[in-house]
């Protein structure tokens, strides 16, 4: 129920934020009736409104529970965000790196970087298996579909 | 008999053969790697369908998802871990068999069920789909805009248990769609200034993220399996007695999968466990349920092997997805300019008459693939999790990257799959929000493109019979669904 009533408020600033998106939109004199903000307006008044439901509704469920029966966010949920979060840091940094150093090391980093942040001990095997799996991807995406890949800067 | 003609002809002039192994062999492995379900196994390989025909990115996506759903009963049976949401019922007698020492058996009527259960979903999919997408030849921009309506309505009170929370995932689904160009006055929304920004956000980067990346993120730091697969481990197709035994069992399963395919919101899942309780309430042999009955697992493999061709003809026919990984499909569609309806049918027949033979062939070449590919997928699922991990992070970032060749498009990925991750937390449903992504901008754009036409009068929307039928329909539904929630929550008081 609490995290109902954070997901509300998060809902509510989300069309707020949506709104404010929505005044920036120009107006054209070749637009029609509707224009090209009339379904963001709706938008955000109805997400406005659903959030505010969903916060109604969790407290009015609370409101008819007893103190020590209210449920909260688990631990074991608190935990995992900041693990989740590291891997979702380590993926950025690839993003970040990859038209920099080029594809193939990046991909190599990327999978020790994983691989050791998920339990992994350093070892050659691991540099190994990264290396070897850098190259892989590469001749699967380059060589092989020949779709684009970034490139470094440097050669 | 004409496209008959053309359909060999497509098997033998085009990759349509290997593209289809491929998707298969692909789908299998996924579907066995516990915690990548069909649509992510799907989701991880969309971004590769964007540089190929638009008729073997959809064979391959289709093949995708019939793997999927037999990889899935591999762990099932062997470690009691379902591959998929939809092999879940599957452990119960599956599991129970290896105890026996009856691995290879069940794994082998898993398959022969699988098969049995696509062969006759494909049937009803050439059957149904067509006639049912001529209906919508009578549809105006009234019908469509109240057609995207009842399916945002559906799926938001359908897929996740709460209708508020669907609602909410279907409009933040919406906004999304509505970045970019507008489609009418071509003036930019939501652009923040960055060029790549203004053809729109491909559905496909959400579902990625969504699907794929959420997915990983929730699984971080978790150990994976206690237990490893043994590797000797031969499948054995069902003998004539046994297949015999099974068919009741399996056309409880087809029956059953037809059903929930067809509805939006269903799903492998619920069919498993449906047909596997009608089974065992229609079986000879209902006192084997639960200590390795064969009827146990054929019954549910059939049915979502079923739902995995009915729940396309909704998709087809009117561009609604039932499914995450009808969604996923969707997106194959769009990615190619292929909009679902009848004019897929009457402009790009070949991608049709592709998807059936396709499937057609993935469903007969399962019966080998999955015999040869199981040393293959029992080594993958005992690898560890980290390394797992780590390549199918690779794999989604240079997945995406693909796209667009821009590295935009990973920050888009990275933040869906944040948000997706946190909607993982707080229970909300990832349907709804895809569907409005997808359906967004056709919702949009009928309903601008009526009132073009009636010179911004809402009245139009009144005088389309069609239209009016759909709009009471979405209220209906949603009432029913408000009704229903509102009751559950007052039982959940009544019980506390």
């Amino acid at each position: 129920m609490i995290k109902d009533i954070l997901s509300g408020g998060v809902v509510l600033a989300v069309a707020g934020f949506y709104y404010l998106g929505t005044r920036q939109i120009l107006h054209s004199s070749l637009e029609d009736a509707v224009g090209a903000d009339g379904l963001p307006l709706i938008l955000s008044a109805v997400l406005a409104g659903l959030g505010v439901l969903l916060i109604l509704r969790s407290l009015l469920t609370l409101r008819g529970k007893p103190a020590g029966k209210i449920p909260v966010v688990d631990g074991e949920q608190r935990a995992s965000l900041p693990r989740a979060l590291g891997l979702l840091a380590i993926a950025a940094g690839y993003a970040l790196i990859a038209p920099v150093i080029g594809y193939m090391p990046a991909i190599a980093l990327l999978i020790i970087a994983v691989a050791i942040y998920e339990g992994i001990r350093p070892s050659w095997a691991l540099a190994i298996t990264a290396v070897g799996g850098a190259v892989g991807f590469w001749l699967f995406f380059v060589w092989l579909l020949g779709v684009e890949q970034p490139r470094s800067i440097f050669f | 008999m004409g496209q008959f003609t053309q359909a060999l002809t497509m098997l033998v002039t085009t990759p349509l053969v290997p593209v289809a192994i491929l998707g298969l062999i692909w789908g299998i492995i996924g579907g066995a790697l516990p915690g990548i379900s069909a649509s992510i196994t799907m989701a991880l390989i969309l971004p590769l369908t964007y540089t190929m025909e638009p008729v073997n990115a959809i064979v391959l996506l289709a093949a995708v998802y019939i793997g999927a759903e037999y990889g899935g009963s591999i762990p099932a049976i062997l470690i009691r871990t379902p591959g998929t949401n939809s092999a879940a019922a599957t452990v119960i007698d599956g599991y129970e068999m290896k105890r026996q020492g009856r691995a290879g058996e069940a794994l082998g009527i898993s398959l022969w069920s699988g098969a049995i259960g696509s062969l006759f979903g494909l049937a009803l999919l050439v059957l149904l789909t067509a006639p049912l997408a001529n209906v919508a030849l009578a549809f105006t921009p009234m019908s469509y805009f109240a057609l995207g309506i009842l399916g945002l309505s559906i799926i938001a009170s359908l897929s996740g248990g709460s209708l508020l929370k669907g609602m909410i995932a279907a409009t933040l689904g919406v906004m999304v769609a509505t970045v970019g160009t507008d489609p009418i006055s071509g003036l930019g929304r939501f652009t923040f200034g960055l060029p790549e920004l203004l053809a729109g956000i491909k559905p496909i980067l959400i579902m990625v993220g969504l699907f794929a990346v959420s997915e990983l993120m929730r699984q971080s730091g978790s150990k994976g399996l206690d237990s490893t697969i043994p590797e000797l481990v031969r499948i054995k197709l069902p003998n004539l007695q046994m297949m015999r035994k099974i068919s009741k069992a399996q056309g409880i399963g087809c029956v059953v999968g037809t059903f929930e395919g067809l509805m939006p919101g269903g799903g492998g899942s619920i069919a498993a466990f449906i047909s596997y309780n009608e089974a065992k309430r229609w079986s000879r042999y209902r006192h084997e349920f639960g200590h390795g009955s064969p009827e146990g697992i054929a019954a549910p493999e059939a049915s979502n092997n079923t739902v995995a061709s009915t729940s396309l003809i909704p998709l087809l026919s009117f561009g609604i997805p039932g499914s995450n990984s009808a969604a996923v499909l969707l997106g194959g569609l769009l990615i190619h300019g292929l909009v679902p309806g009848p004019r897929l049918f009457e402009k790009n027949v070949d991608v049709v008459l592709g998807l059936y033979t396709g499937s057609f062939v993935a469903t007969l070449a399962q019966l080998l693939v999955g015999v040869l590919i199981l040393p293959l997928c029992i080594w993958l699922v005992n690898r560890p999790r980290p390394y797992l991990a780590a390549f199918i992070l690779a794999l989604i970032l240079s997945g995406s990257y693909t796209i667009n060749g821009s590295v935009i498009d990973l920050g888009i990925v990275l933040f869906t799959g944040f948000v997706g991750y946190l909607m993982i937390l707080t229970k909300f449903p990832f349907l709804p929000a895809i569907l409005g992504v997808v359906m967004g901008p056709i919702v949009e754009s009928n309903y601008r493109r009526s009132l073009l036409l009636s010179g911004g009068d809402h009245s139009i929307f009144f005088d389309d019979a069609i239209a009016v039928g759909l709009l009471i329909a979405s209220v209906v539904f949603l009432v029913i669904s408000v009704v229903r929630e509102v009751r559950e929550a007052r039982q959940e008081a009544k019980a506390a």
